[in-house]
């Protein structure tokens, strides 16, 4: 049974994910995104993560995905027709065929390696490391042993914050001709 | 009831009992919403209200379903008809879903407990968020889809205002949290019971109890911050373009989201289902004590609305990122500090 779902479920996840690249508008995108997103949500819970399925939701389609689409109307893309329509565009030139000839690649060879060691061996934790299913083990991992790399990534994202706010002024700034007007 | 053994019982029989009488109980509530709105309005302006339908008019809601049922169903041009018909399934379904794990009480039948809720999940709160946090999708995508003015903008304002107070909704929860030192809302419901004092008696508790009712006033896009549907300017806000079936589903998803959010609320700052100087009381009390509480709560949106005049839309981006949510950030920090430095060990 949580074998077929799986395979459903997979099979849901790529196809959002090609849909992300493939839909016309860049609301057709999103939405595909947000399939995807629920797709893989779905497969945390089946693997037992029920800790990661929650925060999967409640981070990337809650959070992330909305703030795209506020972008997305405040920007007024145009109208996207009555329906939703795929082009094969992006796929024509060479450098796109590289990139998905290397992206198939390395799914190939992740799911040779998949089938090697089984998915069950991989998401069983070792003996001595706290369960990675419970929301204590979650929390001593993440502030105990990896907590420098936790607080590492956190000031990575505020400096990517910040580097996307100054850039984002400069070009105000140059567009108006001066620096001072932007505050 | 000689020899009877709820072990006897399959699981299934249990669980589909459960879910029928709750949800049900959730969709009745918020067909009865919609009367007692119009109910309490007219009492509050010196009118009767609806009481043409059944006896004081309680069978309005059902004749307003029938309606809704009967009326023509209308797409505009240049709409996307995906997204139209998705939007009100998106705005109804998760809010539907949050009532599962909320504890009302436990059920004794020939002296066996049974916890009277759908779920219970060691991560009952972050599930209720991340669905919690899905019913923006409803109001933004509707509000797209229709292809219309009005709607863009009321979709826009309302997923701005559900992100700005997300952020305190989800910190004032977390204050809870802390006290309790568990994300599983029966845990909360049975720590509030022992200590014996309400999550809202502690300074802490009151303070995240004002934040958190002030932020689900705006998460349900509720009076006094409905801008979402500002009708003397936006007309219907982002459901403007809706009839029918699919406009009942929005204003179904309103309610039912409202009364989450009473629920909420009596979980997590009024002890749930305990009744107050009576740790003992019988099993009924308790499922009447909650719903009491709740049905508190129900009213007091009811009431405000009737009460305050609305805000305007930069009032209440100033108080939500300006005031609540530092008050929020504080709150909490004072709270983990508070929480340890008192608790040894572990």
């Amino acid at each position: 049974m949580s074998a077929i779902l799986f395979y459903v479920l997979a099979v849901v996840a790529l196809l959002g994910a090609a849909g992300v690249i493939l839909a016309k508008s860049p609301m057709g995108s999103v939405i595909s995104l947000l399939g995807t997103f629920f797709a893989l949500a779905v497969i945390y819970l089946l693997a037992g993560f029920q800790f990661l399925a929650a925060a999967q939701i409640l981070v990337y389609a809650g959070a992330i995905l909305v703030l795209f689409l506020f972008v997305i109307m405040l920007l007024n893309l145009g109208a996207m027709g009555s329906r939703f329509e795929l082009s094969f565009a992006p796929l024509q030139s060479g450098r796109a065929r590289l990139a998905a000839a290397i992206a198939m690649a390395l799914a190939l060879i992740g799911l040779v390696a998949a089938q090697r060691a089984s998915l069950k061996a991989l998401a069983e934790p070792a003996a001595d490391a706290p369960a990675l299913d419970s929301l204590r083990g979650i929390a001593l991992e993440l502030f105990g042993r990896y907590s420098l790399p936790f607080q590492a990534v956190s000031v990575l994202l505020l400096a990517t914050m910040v580097a996307v706010i100054v850039l984002a002024k400069r070009q105000r700034a140059g567009e108006h001709g001066s620096g001072e007007g932007a505050q | 009831m000689d020899g009877f053994n709820i072990k006897d019982v399959p699981e299934v029989v249990l669980w589909i009992a459960k879910i029928a009488i709750i949800f049900g109980g959730l969709v009745g509530t918020a067909a009865l919403m919609s009367l007692a709105e119009r109910k309490v309005s007219a009492w509050m302006q010196y009118r009767h209200g609806p009481n043409r339908v059944g006896p004081f008019g309680l069978l309005q809601p059902l004749a307003d379903g029938i309606k809704f049922i009967f009326k023509e169903e209308l797409i505009p041009e240049g709409a996307n008809k995906f997204l139209f018909r998705l939007a009100p399934a998106l705005a109804a379904i998760p809010a539907m879903m949050t009532i599962a794990v909320i504890p009302i009480g436990t059920v004794v039948i020939a002296d066996q407990v049974i916890p009277f809720s759908i779920a219970q999940i060691d991560l009952g709160i972050m599930y209720m968020l991340a669905l919690g946090g899905l019913s923006v999708y409803g109001a933004i995508l509707g509000g797209w889809a229709s292809n219309s003015k009005y709607s863009l903008l009321g979709g826009l304002r309302a997923s701005a205002q559900m992100i700005s107070y997300e952020l305190t909704l989800i910190l004032s929860i977390l204050v809870v949290v802390a006290l309790s030192g568990s994300l599983d809302l029966n845990t909360i419901v049975d720590a509030q019971r022992e200590a014996g004092l309400w999550n809202v008696f502690t300074p802490f508790g009151f303070l995240a109890f004002v934040l958190f009712t002030i932020a689900s006033f705006a998460e349900t896009n509720r009076h006094p911050f409905d801008f979402a549907e500002c009708e003397p300017e936006l007309v219907g806000g982002f459901h403007t373009e809706y009839s029918a079936m699919r406009f009942a589903l929005f204003f179904l998803g309103e309610y039912c989201a409202m009364t989450v959010m009473a629920c909420l609320n009596t979980t997590l700052f009024f002890g749930g289902p305990s009744v107050p100087f009576w740790p003992e009381a019988p099993w009924f009390l308790g499922i009447l004590a909650f719903l009491v509480k709740a049905g508190f709560f129900l009213f007091l949106f009811i009431w405000v609305r009737w009460t305050l005049p609305r805000f305007r839309f930069d009032q209440l981006m100033r108080l939500g990122w300006k005031v609540a949510l530092p008050i929020a950030l504080v709150n909490l920090l004072v709270v983990g500090a508070w929480v340890a430095f008192t608790t040894k060990g572990s």
